[in-house]
């Protein structure tokens, strides 16, 4: 954490230079964001509910869905694989856990107030910021354009939630000329424990998070700008109802600064390069749990800095991205154990011996206008990725003799081709890509899984994953109607998963035994989802999901976490200044479970959802209040997905308030 | 922009530190158990014209394994001895008068390369009022034989890594089984080195005291002991470590395996003594259920030790 001090200094010392230089007036060029083959920006609230957390925007898209441990920081599974499959970066930004439980997904890091959108990418498509197999999950962060008419921008948004008391207030501001943009945040949101269905109290299900956040841009020239940002986030006595543990503190910065330089003639249309840091702390708490056995400290730390370049490039039917990603990450996890007789010497080890990670990858995006009426995006990566045990004489204990270090090379390919014509549009693609084992599958140390309740040991001789994917959709759209269908099919050679080790005996003590990870030989995965949306009037508008997923082991036996058959309709009515929104949605049973990987069946559920909001002016300000109902019904479930089938929340009405101004 | 940047600055004092320091587990692990590596001076003898001195580990001899370099000196000619026959005899007196020793090298050999006897002892108990540990050596020069005793002190091991246990075994004999390495185990694979010596019951009548004959011990030969290594506190449930080897003898005449600590902590080294026709002479055999709030049950034959 040393680090940060020097970074805090530059930081801060970058800052009173924006200042001190804010005084020119130039030329008018709006130096705003370029995003050319990103296709997916959305607003960060959901049809339902404008206040929402990041996790349930996510949980708003098609191919996500989520293990949930709590209350909070949910994982989230894109395209039914968990998340070390996919890369989850904020502004292209790798941003690693500190938490050997997943307790701390970087999606809990960020506030819905400093996020403009989520981009999602599917499969190799995923590939610009490093290597992955199941996409890329890249939280974009908010960006002021610089303007002429200097600007103070706002927004103030708070709410409450009656299920579990929860009080959130959320505060945005931007200010911005022709030389100099500034945005902050600060978001605070508390909560008490939820009830489930049946009324009772989920205990360990409170949360308390603040997150801050700031960016300074600063205009160089008429087609250039730097760029620091910094958010801070921290969150404080949060429960994890399914875990033997909850969270003391956690804490996060993550800072960056960002050159980019526009072009307006040539080749080479734009050119970001950024640098970044960030530090997580993360330390769990065992003390409100008085029925453990053992009170156990487990302390995680996860710090990175990193490098990425892009460049974008345009001719006449073909546009290019190509960026530099470069990253080095250490993380350690330490869990000491102390016995009854506190006099006695503490039980100590790693559960990750301090690993080092260092990535580099170059890659490259290309979108081909054929015609007016089709695109081929095509493109590909390369990237070494070196890992380094600093103790590995903790690794050797279950593989004797296993190297220190390693190095891997991960390539990736995509092509995709759309067709538009008329009303109806196709796309058909592949994918090929490879991913490196994560730090707790190469080498973690008696990690403990609550959901199978077993201790897991990585393996550092784990063979790359190597994921071969088709995809395929095909929509219609007019004016009062749209469909569309998505299929995606992953082949995934050397699946890492947890398999029982007849040697070793469990470390913590809710274990039953210990996994190590090792290979399959193959899975497969198949998503499909179906999308429509019908204006029955133009006021009323309705719209419907189903999405459906599958997957299996080399022998045929269920995967995991992989969603039964799900859906989704609402109905949104506005009349004048009102809208009204209702929903339902839910899961089928869960016919494909996998009691190998300790999942037991879940049964169906349905929700009902209802929210009404009213626009009206206060002064010159522009404010929006809402008020609805989650799970009406206040029917008692769980899904597929939570950890240790926690029942998730009853009936919870919510209402919420924002000013613009 | 005040505001901001007292904002900026109230971040910057807030996470320049990390909250809890990280654990440097290998200086921990120092601190608790010390290691010496250091032969020094324990006693000096003189006897005529020569001066005997003896070393061992930190200038001490503890309860268990110690390995002890002898040098003798002519203080005349100022030359080392290095063609003498050496002998060692530790003996106890306990209250009653009774002498005992224990598991010692009687002859001690020549280290040419270092010019030091070499041989070793493990003293079965600490020096206290009513036991007392003297030396009886002897050694030849010129064709004469000399010979000295001296008291020495036997201080308490506190390392319980280098702990010892004495037993007899189903065969009627007295075994002693100490622990030489590691002194200062790692959380990893170690390599676990072991004594194991039996008491020579004497065949002849007592001669001139001391009769070495009377105190007659040797390493066992082609022996094997089993090992199970577990966590004995009741939370750890009976916890075990993988890869474990059972020690066997090599060409020094010790016993050599592999233990694997998986943490750090209290460890007991569950044994199982077999002798050279695969007898199980000694140990029982230990659960392997995993007993989450009960203690280890330990084999009857085992060494606890603590890193």
């Amino acid at each position: 954490m040393r680090f940060n001090t020097l970074f805090i200094v530059l930081f801060v010392g970058l800052f009173s230079t924006a200042q001190n230089t804010k005084k020119k007036k130039d030329s008018i060029i709006a130096l705003d964001e370029v995003q050319l083959i990103t296709m997916i920006k959305k607003k960060i609230e959901t049809d339902m509910k404008m206040a929402v957390s990041v996790d349930e925007f996510l949980a708003s898209s098609d191919n996500i869905s989520f293990i949930k441990r709590g209350a909070f920081a949910w994982e989230p599974l894109l395209n039914n694989m968990s998340s070390e499959r996919s890369t989850i970066t904020i502004d292209g930004m790798h941003v690693f856990g500190a938490c050997t439980d997943k307790m701390d997904p970087i999606t809990s890091y960020v506030e819905s107030n400093n996020l403009d959108a989520i981009d999602i990418k599917s499969g190799q498509e995923g590939n610009m910021h490093g290597a992955t197999v199941a996409g890329s999950i890249d939280l974009k962060r908010k960006s002021t354009p610089f303007n002429l008419p200097k600007k103070w921008n706002g927004a103030y948004q708070t709410g409450f939630e009656f299920n579990n008391k929860q009080f959130f207030n959320l505060a945005n501001a931007s200010y911005s000329s022709d030389k100099f943009v500034a945005d902050g945040s600060l978001a605070y949101r508390k909560a008490e424990n939820y009830s489930d269905g049946n009324d009772d109290e989920v205990a360990h299900s409170q949360f308390t998070k603040f997150n801050a956040s700031l960016g300074l841009a600063y205009k160089t020239s008429d087609l250039s700008s730097v760029k620091v940002e910094a958010i801070y986030d921290e969150a404080k006595d949060v429960g994890y109802p399914a875990l033997p543990m909850d969270l003391w503190l956690s804490r996060a910065l993550i800072t960056s600064a960002t050159y980019k330089q526009l072009f307006e003639e040539g080749l080479v249309r734009a050119w970001d390069t950024k640098v970044y840091f960030n530090a997580i702390e993360h330390y769990m708490d065992d003390t409100t749990r008085p029925e453990n056995l053992v009170h156990m400290d487990m302390p995680g730390w996860s710090t990175t800095y990193g490098l990425l370049s892009n460049i974008n490039l345009q001719s006449n039917k073909l546009s290019s991205e190509i960026q530099l990603n470069a990253y080095n990450n250490l993380s350690t996890a330490e869990m000491r154990m102390y016995p009854q007789d506190r006099s006695e010497r503490t039980m100590f080890a790693y559960s990750w011996p301090a690993v080092t990670t260092t990535f580099a990858g170059l890659s490259i995006n290309n979108a081909w206008e054929i015609s007016d009426q089709s695109l081929l995006n095509f493109g590909g990566s390369l990237g070494v990725n070196y890992n380094h045990s600093k103790y590995v004489e903790f690794n050797w204990i279950f593989h004797p003799g296993t190297p220190q270090e390693k190095t891997r090379l991960l390539p990736s390919l995509h092509a995709g081709y759309e067709l538009n014509i008329n009303k109806f549009d196709f796309s058909v693609g592949g994918g090929y890509g490879h991913r490196v084992p994560s730090v707790s599958e190469g080498y973690g140390y008696y990690i403990y899984n609550s959901f199978d309740r077993y201790d897991y040991i990585g393996n550092p001789d784990l063979k790359n994953e190597i994921s071969y994917e088709g995809n395929a959709s095909a929509g219609f759209t007019d004016n009062k109607l749209s469909i569309q269908a998505k299929v995606n099919y992953f082949y995934i050679q050397n699946y890492i998963i947890g398999r029982i080790l007849s040697l070793g005996s469990p470390m913590n003590y809710q274990s039953v035994g210990v996994k190590g990870y090792t290979s399959l030989d193959y899975s497969t995965l198949f998503n499909f989802s179906l999308n429509g949306s019908y204006s029955i009037l133009n006021n009323l508008h309705w719209k419907g999901t189903l999405t459906y997923a599958r997957g299996q082991d080399d022998n045929g036996n269920n995967l995991p976490f992989i969603r039964p058959l799900s859906y989704q309709t609402a109905l949104h009515y506005k009349y004048n200044r009102f809208n009204f929104q209702t929903s339902i949605n839910g899961d089928l049973e869960q016919i494909n479970y996998s009691p190998e990987y300790g999942e037991d069946q879940t049964p169906q559920y349905t929700m009902w959802n209802l929210s009404a909001d009213y626009t009206f002016r206060i002064a010159a300000y522009r404010t929006v209040v809402q008020v609805g109902a989650e799970n009406i019904l206040n029917e008692y479930y769980s899904t597929y997905a939570d950890w240790g089938n926690i029942p998730r929340m009853g009936r919870n009405i919510f209402t919420s308030l924002k000013f613009n101004f | 922009m005040k505001n901001i940047n007292f904002f900026v600055a109230a971040i910057a004092l807030a996470v320049t530190s990390c909250t809890i320091d990280k654990t440097d587990y290998e200086a921990e692990i120092r601190t608790e158990v010390i290691e010496h590596i250091n032969f020094e001076e324990v006693v000096s003898i003189s006897e005529n014209d020569y001066q005997i001195s003896i070393e061992a580990l930190n200038g001490t001899f503890y309860k268990g394994y110690n390995e002890i370099r002898v040098n003798i000196s002519n203080t005349q000619t100022n030359e080392d001895l290095s063609t003498s026959d050496v002998t060692f005899l530790p003996l106890v007196t306990n209250y009653n008068g009774n002498n005992s020793s224990c598991p010692h090298q009687y002859s001690l050999d020549y280290n040419t390369a270092e010019n030091y006897y070499d041989g070793y002892v493990v003293f079965t108990n600490i020096s206290n009022d009513s036991e007392q540990w003297k030396l009886y050596m002897s050694f030849t020069d010129n064709g004469e034989t000399y010979a000295v005793t001296q008291n020495i002190l036997v201080e308490e091991q506190v390392n319980k890594n280098l702990n010892m246990t004495t037993f007899t075994a189903n065969d009627g004999e007295q075994y002693f089984i100490a622990l030489v390495a590691p002194q200062q185990p790692k959380i990893a694979e170690n390599e676990l080195v072991a004594g194991i010596y039996k008491y020579n019951q004497p065949t002849n009548e007592p001669g001139t005291f001391p009769d070495p004959s009377q105190f007659s011990y040797t390493a066992v030969s082609d022996y094997t002991l089993l090992l199970d290594p577990r966590m004995p506190e009741p939370s750890m449930g009976n916890h075990s470590s993988p890869n474990n080897e059972d020690l066997t003898q090599q060409d020094d005449g010790l016993y050599y395996g592999v233990v694997n600590y998986t943490m750090t902590g209290n460890w007991t080294l569950n044994f199982r003594l077999q002798n050279q026709f695969g007898a199980i002479i000694k140990g029982t055999e230990v659960s392997t259920e995993f007993t989450p709030g009960v203690e280890g049950a330990r084999s009857e034959l085992h060494i606890d030790i603590l890193f």
